[in-house]
């Protein structure tokens, strides 16, 4: 069984501790060793998020926790929206608001044009993130709003990023789409089975 | 301070004797001074956010015992060999607009070089003797208002482990920053009985401490307590910070939870706050007049979150 040391390290360490190698190793049995008892119980509750069965155990040494996950643990909180079995994720990062280089109007309506078409992926169509000059497409006066919120509306995660929102001020003007951050985009590109960037 | 002599003299309203928010000196028969004193390591990466929180929860402690805060001045230990300075003149600008807000005026302030930044302010406030709140004079029957949801020790914890999304923070930051003031002016038209603001000890710490020795106990509905919801969210996948368990462990002797309050909701009661809400204690029938008009002036999220009974003696019953 895997061990992982997190003695003299504060609360949130030991659980992104335990998070990087759960989800590095692919990690179904783990003992994780804290020095005190609130790294327990938060450890525990990371676990018991993950779908893993906890048991608790104490000595001079330290405090552990035994996590146990008879199935590939969940790589994201049991809440997160799954795909469903047998359907391949893809995931569509755009950075810019027109579609390829040369000339502008053209690249601003074959980007509306993408858009509008995307859902034509059906259920394999998983996550649409926005970063960079991509976010202009999200926010108010956008043409595509309609297109976005009709691929919200049939459970589409769309993520727009936020850093990229504050740059250009426009947080207060998104109109769909849930603001992240870098953690959420790359976390999502490591579940993904397919990443298309435009 | 165990052990410790500390002096005293006959002016002294409220001093280290007491568990309270900030001290306060009789000048006259219509004039009270009242001092408090708060600093912090940064709670988010934004310096002058930073600054507007500092700022606003050292000048809580004043607004929680019933006065108008006055004079400031900065506290400031800043790594200097590590740091640019233009960081501290962030954090002093946020200091600075939040006094501006509160009409505070900045009288002086003290640095020294330090491993670690740290920011906060030391305030002078005035009050009239009579007008004092501390934690103490609560009655049977009286209702508990609570100004601000609870959560933020959970969320900055998430800050600091790099798992919360961007709207959180902003959420969050804007709580913590808000000041305590529009909702101690509302409330100063009240009879309050007792006053405090919540800070580290989370509710239930604080809650604990009115009740010591107050000769009765206190009931709360769990479901009225306000709570920001992605607290919840981060507490079940273990962001809580060791502050809680620690209140937990110190007070959970003082409460009992009814089986139906989830673990999750138990540990959220003792998360401890940066900057939090007032909790208000009085009569049962101002309590819904006060909480309307607390809602009126745009403090949305104030709730009557419980009340103060006569027995269990000494106990916090959790619905």
């Amino acid at each position: 069984m895997k061990e992982i040391d997190a003695r003299g390290l504060a609360c949130p360490a030991p659980v992104l501790q335990s998070k990087s190698a759960i989800e590095a190793e692919q990690l179904n049995t783990v003992r994780v060793v804290v020095d005190n008892q609130a790294a327990q119980q938060n450890v525990k509750r990371f676990l018991e998020s993950r779908g893993f069965e906890i048991a608790l155990e104490k000595d001079t040494d330290g405090y552990y926790v035994i996590g146990r996950c008879d199935e590939t643990p969940l790589t994201e909180p049991e809440a997160a929206p799954a795909a469903e079995a047998g359907q391949t994720k893809i995931m569509v990062m755009i950075a810019t608001d027109r579609l390829g280089y040369g000339d502008d109007e053209l690249g601003l309506k074959l980007m509306t044009n993408f858009i509008r078409t995307l859902k034509e992926m059906g259920p394999d169509l998983w996550r649409l993130v926005f970063v960079n000059n991509g976010v202009k497409l999200a926010i108010q006066n956008s043409e595509v709003i309609p297109d976005l919120k009709e691929l919200e509306d049939n459970r589409l995660q769309i993520l727009v990023c936020g850093t990229c929102l504050t740059h250009f001020d426009l947080l207060e003007h998104k109109q769909v789409g849930e603001t992240t951050n870098m953690l959420d985009i790359v976390t999502a590109m490591q579940l993904a089975d397919k990443v298309i960037n435009i | 301070m165990c052990g410790l002599e500390i002096p005293t003299n006959d002016r002294v309203i409220v001093g280290m004797d007491s568990l309270d928010d900030a001290g306060v000196y009789r000048i006259s028969d219509d004039l009270a001074v009242i001092q408090t004193v708060d600093f912090f390591t940064p709670i988010v990466d934004d310096p002058y956010a930073f600054g507007l929180i500092a700022a606003a929860n050292a000048l809580s402690d004043i607004y929680a015992m019933g006065g108008i805060p006055k004079t400031a001045m900065n506290l400031v230990c800043f790594p200097l060999k590590q740091m640019d300075i233009s960081i501290l003149r962030q954090i002093i600008q946020g200091g600075l607009d939040k006094m501006k807000e509160a009409d505070v005026v900045l009288i002086g302030g003290h640095s020294v070089e330090d491993r670690e930044l740290k920011y906060g302010l030391s305030v002078t406030g005035f009050v009239h003797p009579d007008r004092i709140l501390t934690k103490k004079n609560l009655s049977v029957g009286d209702c508990l208002v609570l100004t601000k949801p609870l959560g933020t020790g959970v969320i900055n914890t998430a800050i600091k482990g790099g798992t919360a999304s961007v709207e959180v923070i902003e959420r969050v930051t804007q709580l913590m920053a808000a000041l305590n003031r529009d909702a101690a002016e509302v409330m100063n038209k009240y009879r309050v009985h007792a006053c405090t603001d919540i800070t580290g000890f989370g509710l239930l710490g604080h809650l604990a401490e009115m009740i010591v020795g107050s000769g009765c106990g206190l009931e709360l509905d769990s479901e009225n307590i306000p709570i920001l919801p992605e607290a919840i969210d981060y507490a079940a996948m273990g962001m809580l910070p060791a502050g809680a368990f620690n209140n937990k462990e110190f007070r959970e002797p003082m409460v009992e939870f009814s089986y139906s309050v989830n673990p999750l909701m138990r540990d959220l009661l003792f998360d401890p706050q940066t900057s939090g809400g007032l909790l208000i204690c009085l009569d049962r029938n101002e309590a819904d007049k006060l909480v309307d008009e607390l809602h009126q002036k745009g403090i949305g999220e104030s709730a009557v979150i419980g009340e103060v009974i006569s027995a269990p003696l000494g106990k916090i019953l959790v619905n």
